[in-house]
């Protein structure tokens, strides 16, 4: 079976752990618990009749307090950058992690993630912000790990892009 | 001494994984951690640090990291930082993996914190949760301030479309707070009222706007009435840069508060040209009245006030006599100088002689200086001789003598004065019969009509009482304060028409302040007129005042007012004078005949 190293890249409380919990285990809760260090999961996918075993680093929020160790990323074949709709300061926070990555490991697949769609009447995050995220993605879709929303469309569509690629 | 790390009791307080790097792998040295294996994990066949490594992908990783640094020649520990495999340990454990040479040896640590050993967790945790309340804050703020920021520009926006509406509309807008000062004036009303803005907001109705005071007034009165009972007000301002400015004024109550007032400018300038061309005028100086008879009362005024000539003014008592006078006057090229009315009648002839012509001290007893007489006070000027039929003969001879020679003799003196007078005459007398009696000297008539002008009485132009009635009721409901009236009934209207108005104009004007003190309601109705009018008009007469009926009418009039004469003549639309005349002529005695 392939087995592949994704990362998930994002502000602190974007939703990653809780996106990987909703691929997982199909759960979710409301209470926010900060990831400190990397959690890894696995998640066993088929695409087009083929299984993948995705290996999920969800690494700790970025921010003032933790930087994400360049090292972590090594080894990956895509990532997965996660951006809270209801926070304008995520886009730059995923900016940067993308300048981080592609310095990394180069110009491996990546899907960008607008989670907490179910709060989209609070959300500030506007299509043109993330433009040139956008250009550069495999995949840009609107989730909420939540409702599970896009949650697996999301995950498959980055197999995808790392089968092919 | 050195310290062995083959000390397995001391590498039993670290509660930790410890594996020796050799040529064939790694070798696992002293006793397990308390935390080792975990749930499903056998100690015996799991033990195999391989086995471990084989399992994690974290450690697989981490033991590049740690190949490179045992390699590298650096001393001291290198950090995996912490991490949780779940899959590995089949629960939350947080790890951290250490790479440690201590001379040629290698050593790999595992050590495990549980959720109370990591000290950076509840510090995180509060940091980020205090952080996120601070932009959930921020977030909720910048939302109210957009909503309200587009409540604002959503009402700016519609504020904007009602007054482009109205503006186009031609309606100028100023809205009154409940202190009645203006608080806002839209760009059509500053354009209407010819006057800066800042001149207005913030003060009040009466001070600000720049209307006659009587205007605003009126706009106040009509403010405070019910809704149902508001009129519009006519408002006309006298441009400084343009010409007149014909403005109707509606007052509303603003439907958010009440206590507010909205005013409705519209220009109706061009509308009261358009009806003034349509009806024809209306009023010439200040006579009022459309009829042909006034129009060729108009005319003739005209033509004659431009010649220095004495004209006999010839009406009714009530016709106005004294406007003509004052018109001819301010027609003519002497209107800079004074315009001075007498009444020649009831005066002795001593008196009115020295009244006229003046009096040189010790003339007559009381005479205690020199005194000027009106024709010099009238120098250059106009002199109304009212009521000429009465003045006394030898008044008369005297007049004559000014008349022809241009000079008077003051009474005690023999020096005659120039004096440069035109003389208007009125009178409401026969003056042809007077001379066929023998009371009025031919010769002074032939000298003071050499211009004739006959004033119709009112009967003989009906179709001006409506105007005239108009015109008297809008100025005595201000003058009186009758604001709250606001018409006057058509049955009303039908009782002027039919009535024969002996006392003329006067009477008219007379009736309807009259009427405006009597009337409680919106509408002048009949039962407020004078009891002459409501008690049902009198037919017809080509002589009113004909001699059967006039002393009881008289006699009645000093009843009704308790014997006051002004009041008596007032009623009966007379002057003083006249009333004075007729009391004499019919031999009407007071006891009390100076009030």
């Amino acid at each position: 079976m392939i087995q592949k190293k994704i990362c998930l890249l994002g502000a602190f409380a974007v939703g990653k752990t809780s996106l990987v919990k909703r691929l997982v285990s199909g759960i979710f809760s409301d209470k926010y618990l900060t990831t400190v260090g990397v959690k890894i999961d696995q998640k066993k996918l088929s695409i087009r009749g083929q299984d993948l075993m995705m290996v999920i680093w969800d690494l700790y929020g970025d921010d003032d307090f933790q930087k994400v160790r360049a090292s972590y990323l090594q080894g990956s074949s895509g990532y997965i950058l996660v951006i809270d709709g209801t926070r304008k300061e995520t886009v730059d926070v995923a900016g940067k992690l993308h300048e981080l990555a592609q310095k990394t490991i180069g110009p491996v697949p990546f899907v960008l993630l607008l989670n907490k769609h179910d709060l989209v009447d609070e959300w500030v995050v506007e299509c043109p912000m993330v433009s040139d995220l956008r250009d550069q993605a495999c995949l840009v879709s609107m989730v909420s790990a939540k409702t599970g929303e896009g949650v697996e469309a999301a995950f498959t569509a980055l197999s995808e892009a790392m089968l092919r690629s | 001494m050195a310290v062995s790390i083959h000390d397995h009791a001391l590498l039993g307080v670290f509660d930790a994984l410890i594996f020796q790097k050799t040529a064939k792998g790694f070798e696992h040295l002293g006793d397990l951690p308390s935390w080792f294996p975990p749930p499903g994990l056998s100690r015996e066949t799991e033990l195999s640090p391989e086995q471990i490594l084989d399992r994690s992908f974290f450690l697989q990783h981490f033991l590049h990291e740690a190949q490179a640094w045992w390699e590298s020649g650096k001393t001291g520990p290198w950090k995996s930082g912490l991490w949780n495999e779940p899959a590995l340990f089949g629960e939350d454990v947080v790890l951290e993996a250490t790479a440690v040479r201590h001379g040629s040896f290698r050593y790999l640590i595992l050590q495990r914190f549980g959720p109370d050993m990591v000290p950076i967790q509840p510090l995180l945790q509060k940091a980020r949760e205090e952080q996120l309340s601070h932009r959930q804050a921020v977030n909720h703020h910048e939302r109210t301030e957009a909503q309200l920021g587009s409540r604002l520009a959503k009402s700016e926006q519609e504020r904007d479309d009602v007054m482009a509406v109205l503006d186009g509309l031609g309606l100028g807008t100023i809205m009154i707070d409940a202190n009645r000062v203006v608080t806002f004036i839209s760009g059509k009303a500053h354009d209407l009222l010819q006057t800066d803005p800042a001149r207005i907001i913030g003060r009040t109705l009466i001070d600000g706007l720049p209307w006659k005071e009587d205007d605003s007034a009126r706009v106040e009165e009509m403010g405070r009435l019910p809704g149902a009972q508001r009129q519009v007000v006519r408002v006309v301002m006298d441009g400084k840069k343009r010409s007149a400015t014909a403005l109707e004024v509606e007052v509303q109550d603003d439907p958010r508060d009440p206590r507010k007032t909205i005013l409705l400018l519209k220009d109706v300038t061009e509308m009261e040209e358009l009806r003034r061309l349509l009806v024809g005028p209306t009023q010439f100086q200040n006579l009022i009245g459309k009829s042909p008879a006034m129009r060729a009362v108009y005319e003739r005024i005209r033509d004659i006030a431009v010649v220095d000539v004495p004209v006999l003014i010839d009406g009714e008592t009530g016709t106005g006599k004294e406007l003509v006078a004052r018109a001819l006057h301010q027609l003519s090229p002497r209107h800079d100088h004074l315009f001075l009315p007498v009444n020649c009648a009831g005066l002795t002839d001593s008196l009115l002689g020295s009244q006229l012509f003046g009096h040189k001290r010790g003339a007559f007893t009381g005479a205690i200086s020199d005194h000027e007489g009106f024709f010099e006070s009238a120098e250059g000027g106009t002199l109304l001789l009212d009521e000429i039929g009465d003045m006394p003969l030898a008044i008369q001879t005297t007049l004559l003598r000014v008349l022809q020679e241009g000079e008077i003799i003051r009474l005690g003196e023999s020096r005659p004065r120039k004096v440069n007078v035109r003389v208007l005459a009125a009178t409401n007398q026969h003056l042809q019969e007077l001379v066929d009696k023998g009371a009025f000297r031919a010769d002074l008539l032939y000298r003071i009509r050499v211009a004739r002008l006959r004033l119709p009485p009112l009967r003989e132009r009906r179709e001006d009482i409506p105007l005239l009635s108009t015109a008297f009721f809008e100025q005595s409901r201000v003058a009186l304060g009758k604001m709250g009236v606001l018409d006057i009934a058509p049955e009303t209207m039908q009782s002027f028409l039919r009535y024969s108005w002996p006392g003329n104009v006067r009477e008219l004007k007379g009736a309807l302040e009259y009427a405006l003190i009597h009337c409680r309601g919106g509408s002048v109705l009949p039962s407020d007129l004078p009891p002459e009018l409501s008690d049902g008009p009198p037919a017809v007469q080509s002589s009113p005042f004909s001699k059967p009926n006039e002393r009881q009418l008289i006699l009645d009039a000093l009843a009704q007012t308790k014997g006051k004469r002004a009041q008596a003549a007032k009623i009966l639309g007379m002057s003083r004078s006249t009333f004075y005349r007729r009391l004499t002529e019919l031999e009407i005695v007071q006891e009390d005949s100076d009030r």
